[in-house]
């Protein structure tokens, strides 16, 4: 390297270090707090000096880089190190994790805590599936999933407390009633380019959130719901003491009574109901319908020409993802027992779409992926909650820096004329 | 009658506010054909940064026209930094890659900066003396008295002002002249020697200035923020500009009006729950219905 | 031999821009119309019209089918590949580029696959019926495949086909929908004059083995010349002459549309 490239990526290094004086200056180092009646500033200049310094270390390091004309090398070696597994070895991985995941339970150190996460993790892996339907096949980018999650939330919540039907009468119920809602709101507005149906349905998704918050006399208001009937082991409750006459799940199988039985059946419904919604994605994607949703990914006005109704076919898409939304949000209200409209923000939204982008859209494999990363290892940094949704955001801008189609972006076709030689 | 007017007068003033958001998002899409999601959040960004001046000046004891000027200035210029920062690092990189490409990283763009600002700030709201108080009464004989703030003057007035300024930059200017060539056709913008880079950055250091100043004009209609603002504020000033015609300026400045008398009537009259229901009703009504806005081009789909 | 579309009276305005004005012209059932003008005549404007991606402002545009003629006016989008069975390609190719070669010819066989598939319900149960119907769907894309050449890369990615290969997968795409009316886009446009040849040779076997009739615009006369049964001129949306091709050639008014004229 010469002596004026050093000189220049030095001028470059300190200009980066006074915009980052400008960033940082006054949102960090002068940090307002309540004192008494007013606000006043608390200064935190070691912070901002730090933060600049490190702006200016990485911008000249990236500048040595790039004058040595390396790339990202471990960036890109690495993504594709792992596109190259899923590639070979995509039936093996995938066998294996669907056993890990069924001996999960009863390995030695699973616990209450790993439980729990595991089951927030599916839940995630079930809607990121369930999205991938929307946005991944079809290329509609839904900002307001969490709409679906909702209503199939509190459907399953008031059918249950209102008629006190069983688990399994319920589930399907609000799978179809987030399904219609997937329609009523498809229906207009599919035909909107894609970035302003991004909008539409991120309002839409607000405005089910305020109307939960507002209409007290079905929701309950800001309170919620509460007492939302366990599900039970086909009729066997999981109850300490069964009502007289009635047998629950440790009795009848002649068990020491534990929390853990109902934590381990929740379990294992949110590993089924998520297979069943990746068995499904898997089948129809191969069928007439989930290629023409790929095909309206590509180009819609080809698809036009060639006789696909692209607003039935989208709207297929949008009321199965739908469906599937409405299907964890049943789980999760069963789950919880209790609901409100708090679960149900836009951040949620955002956090679904952040496991199928990242994942690489359109991929199973790679929501999966996304979701242990993305909820597991941050769930392990749960106190730092606001640097983790730093970290979230900033993933999504470098993923679509760097690697636009996600992490796993292989597509395999749909079907052979040659016969499958990978 | 007396209270209509009263509604008027609170639904133009946060229509101003909501207009000059408005604006940072109709001549982003109009320059580079995307929605700039995080644009509410610099705005709240613009309220934190002139919120903190605020308490600085408050403290010297200068006065009050010297202190406004000064926030003004001081909270454009910083405001400004973040949203120059802010294309560089997250959409520049993505020009000419796939459509939602640019829409993604800037959600996540969003999400960084509130969270950002939530750690950096904390997480309680931020109260403030009011600082200009007062106003002219009207109809002081009948039930209901008309106010009419100082404050609301104020803001109405400096949005008149800055439009004008704006619309002078955009029509007489050498820059302007760039920015319209960019949106027309980008790549014979940069083969006729105009640096497209710098007009776009320029595009965002506008929009950021003039969101900082309604973050300002925020702080001080309010009183209050938190680093969550920038979220309802950015989707309502988004439906303006879509109302208003995207891509068409004078649009934007009619369409936050008519947001602001919407969910101010709206809130006056129907319910003031649902306010916030009844700017994104118009949103879903006024995309299916008529995409192209009031002052918006039609855009034939080339085929 | 019979119409298969007359076009008549057809005025397309944008605004205040008269992009066709007052056309009307026939062309046959197994014949090759082309369509061919200066750049900005209106040639695109006029498919955009057939296939129902433009509503003409007057006129109307009637395809004759065996049970009688309908007026592509009420057609619009998809209905008009779907319903009145005309097909056509884009100036700029329009493939499904990350999807496989074969899938693009079966998104074009969708409606029928549809169908077979009980709208997906038949397809999720893995019914016989629909796998039969699924392979002869691929059976028929293998056939054109065949005649273009291609079947060794069916399973490969539309996009990462060359250029000519595109153009002529996207022609065998439209043919998948088993189109009354073929509309070409300047088919031969960036090709070479090998591959130029080859899409003669494509057209010809479309026009006489199965009867398709087609709708062509072009500005390689080789192909027109080569091909056409009939030639349509356009200059500034009017029709300034209609004949066979070498009535066109020597015909003076198309030779001033072209050249410009002395004055």
């Amino acid at each position: 390297m010469e002596k004026k490239d050093i000189i220049q990526s030095v001028k470059d290094s300190l200009f980066t270090g006074i915009i980052a004086l400008a960033l940082f200056g006054p949102i960090v180092g002068l940090r307002t707090a309540s004192k008494g009646e007013g606000l006043f500033i608390t200064p935190q200049w070691g912070l901002v000096f730090i933060l600049v310094g490190l702006c200016i270390l990485g911008r000249f390091l990236i500048n040595l880089n790039s004058a040595r004309k390396t790339e990202f090398t471990f960036f890109s070696k690495f993504t594709s190190k792992l596109s190259s597994i899923t590639e070979e070895k995509a039936k093996h991985l995938a066998i294996t994790a669907i056993l890990f995941a069924v001996v999960f339970p009863f390995l030695p150190f699973t616990d209450r805590y790993f439980m729990d996460v595991a089951i927030m993790i599916l839940t995630y892996i079930m809607l990121g599936w369930g999205l991938n339907i929307v946005v991944g096949l079809a290329g509609l980018l839904d900002l307001g999933y969490v709409a679906f999650y909702a209503v199939g939330a509190y459907s399953y919540a008031l059918i249950a407390t209102t008629f006190g039907w069983s688990f399994w009468i319920c589930l399907p119920l609000a799978g179809i009633f987030a399904a219609f809602f997937g329609i009523l709101l498809g229906f207009p507005v599919l035909r909107l380019r894609g970035d302003y149906l991004a909008i539409v349905t991120l309002g839409f998704g607000e405005i089910i959130r305020i109307v939960l918050i507002n209409w007290y006399e079905v929701t309950n208001g800001p309170d919620g719901i509460t007492g939302i009937p366990r599900p039970s082991f086909f009729g066997l409750p999981f109850k300490r003491s069964p009502d007289e006459g009635e047998a629950s799940f440790h009795t009848f199988f002649n068990l020491e009574y534990s929390t853990m039985h109902r934590i381990i059946f929740l379990y294992y419904l949110i590993l089924v109901l998520a297979l069943i919604t990746n068995y499904f994605t898997l089948k129809i994607r191969k069928l007439p319908v989930g290629r023409a949703w790929e095909a309206l990914r590509e180009d819609e006005i080809a698809c036009k020409s060639l006789g696909v109704n692209p607003t039935n076919t989208k709207l297929t898409a949008f009321a199965i993802g739908a469906m599937f939304g409405g299907f964890a949000g049943s789980f999760f209200a069963t789950r919880q027992a209790f609901i409100s409209p708090e679960s149900f923000t836009f951040i949620e939204s955002a956090i679904i779409v952040a496991i199928v982008v990242l994942g690489g859209m359109g991929s199973q494999t790679g929501v999966v992926l996304a979701s242990i990363f993305l909820i597991g290892i941050t769930e392990m940094f749960r106190d730092l909650e606001q640097f983790r949704m730093i970290a979230f955001g900033g993933a999504m801008v470098l993923i679509m820096v760097f690697k636009p189609k996600g992490i796993l972006a292989n597509r395999k076709p749909t079907i052979f004329m040659h016969g499958d030689k990978k | 009658m007396e209270y209509f007017i009263q509604q008027l007068v609170n639904g133009i003033t946060l229509g101003s506010i909501y207009g000059l958001i408005a604006i940072g998002y109709t001549m982003v899409y109009g320059i580079i054909g995307m929605i700039n999601f995080a644009h509410g959040d610099i705005f709240m960004i613009g309220a934190f940064v002139a919120l903190i001046s605020f308490i600085i000046f408050g403290l010297t004891g200068v006065a009050l026209p010297v202190i406004l000027l000064l926030v003004l200035l001081i909270a454009m210029l910083f405001t400004a930094c973040y949203g120059w920062t802010v294309e560089k690092l997250a959409y520049k990189p993505l020009r000419g890659s796939f459509r939602l490409a640019p829409l993604i990283s800037a959600l996540g763009m969003s999400i960084v900066l509130q969270n950002y600002v939530q750690v950096a700030q904390g997480a309680r709201v931020k109260p403030m003396q009011p600082l200009i108080s007062g106003g002219l009464e009207f109809f002081k004989n009948s039930e209901f008295v008309v106010t009419v703030s100082y404050l609301q003057i104020f803001i109405v007035v400096l949005t008149v002002i800055l439009m004008g300024i704006f619309t002078y930059l955009i029509t007489k200017t050498d820059l302007g002249r760039a920015q319209r060539a960019c949106e027309q056709d980008r790549t014979m913008t940069a083969l006729l020697g105009i640096n497209v880079d710098r007009t776009i950055s320029i595009t965002f250091i506008i929009g950021s200035s003039l969101a900082s100043v309604a973050g300002m004009m925020f702080v001080l209609y309010y009183g209050v923020i938190d680093f969550y603002i920038g979220f309802l504020a950015g989707i309502k000033a988004f439906t303006a500009a879509v109302l208003g015609g995207i891509g068409s300026l004078p649009g934007a400045m009619l369409g936050g009006l008519l947001i602001g008398l919407i969910e101010t009537f709206w809130g006056g009259y129907v319910s003031l729950e649902y306010k916030d229901v009844a700017a994104f009703s118009v949103l879903i009504v006024v995309l299916i219905f008529f995409p192209t806005g009031f002052l918006g081009k039609p855009d034939i789909e080339k085929v | 031999m019979s119409n298969l579309l007359s076009v008549e009276n057809l005025t397309m305005q944008f605004g205040g821009l008269t992009a066709i004005d007052n056309l009307s012209f026939d062309a046959k059932n197994n014949e090759i119309t082309s369509i061919i003008g200066p750049n900005g005549a209106g040639k695109t404007t006029v498919f955009n019209c057939l296939t129902g991606f433009y509503k003409p402002t007057n006129g109307q545009m009637f395809l004759h089918k065996d049970e009688g003629k309908i007026s592509l006016r009420k057609y619009t989008d998809f209905k008009i590949a779907h319903v009145a069975k005309v097909a056509r390609t884009f100036q700029n190719i329009r493939l499904f580029p990350a999807m496989s070669v074969l899938e693009n010819l079966l998104v074009a066989q969708h409606n029928e696959l549809m169908v077979a598939s009980g709208y997906s319900l038949f397809g999720l149960l893995n019914l016989k019926s629909y796998r039969d119907k699924e392979q002869l769907a691929v059976d028929k894309a293998r056939y054109w495949l065949d005649i273009i050449g291609l079947t060794n890369r069916a399973d490969d990615n539309a996009g990462d086909l060359p250029y000519g290969d595109q153009r002529k997968l996207e022609i065998v795409r439209a043919m998948c929908i088993e189109p009354k009316l073929l509309c070409l886009d300047e088919p031969a446009a960036g090709l070479n004059p090998k591959e130029s040849a080859e899409l003669n040779k494509l057209l010809k076997f479309i026009k006489t083995e199965k009867k398709t009739g087609i709708l062509l615009i072009e500005h390689d006369m080789s192909v027109v010349m080569g091909i056409s049964d009939h030639v349509v001129v356009l200059n500034y949306g009017k029709k300034i002459f209609e004949g066979t091709a070498d009535q066109t050639k020597n015909s003076k008014e198309v030779i001033e549309a072209y050249l410009g004229v002395d004055e």
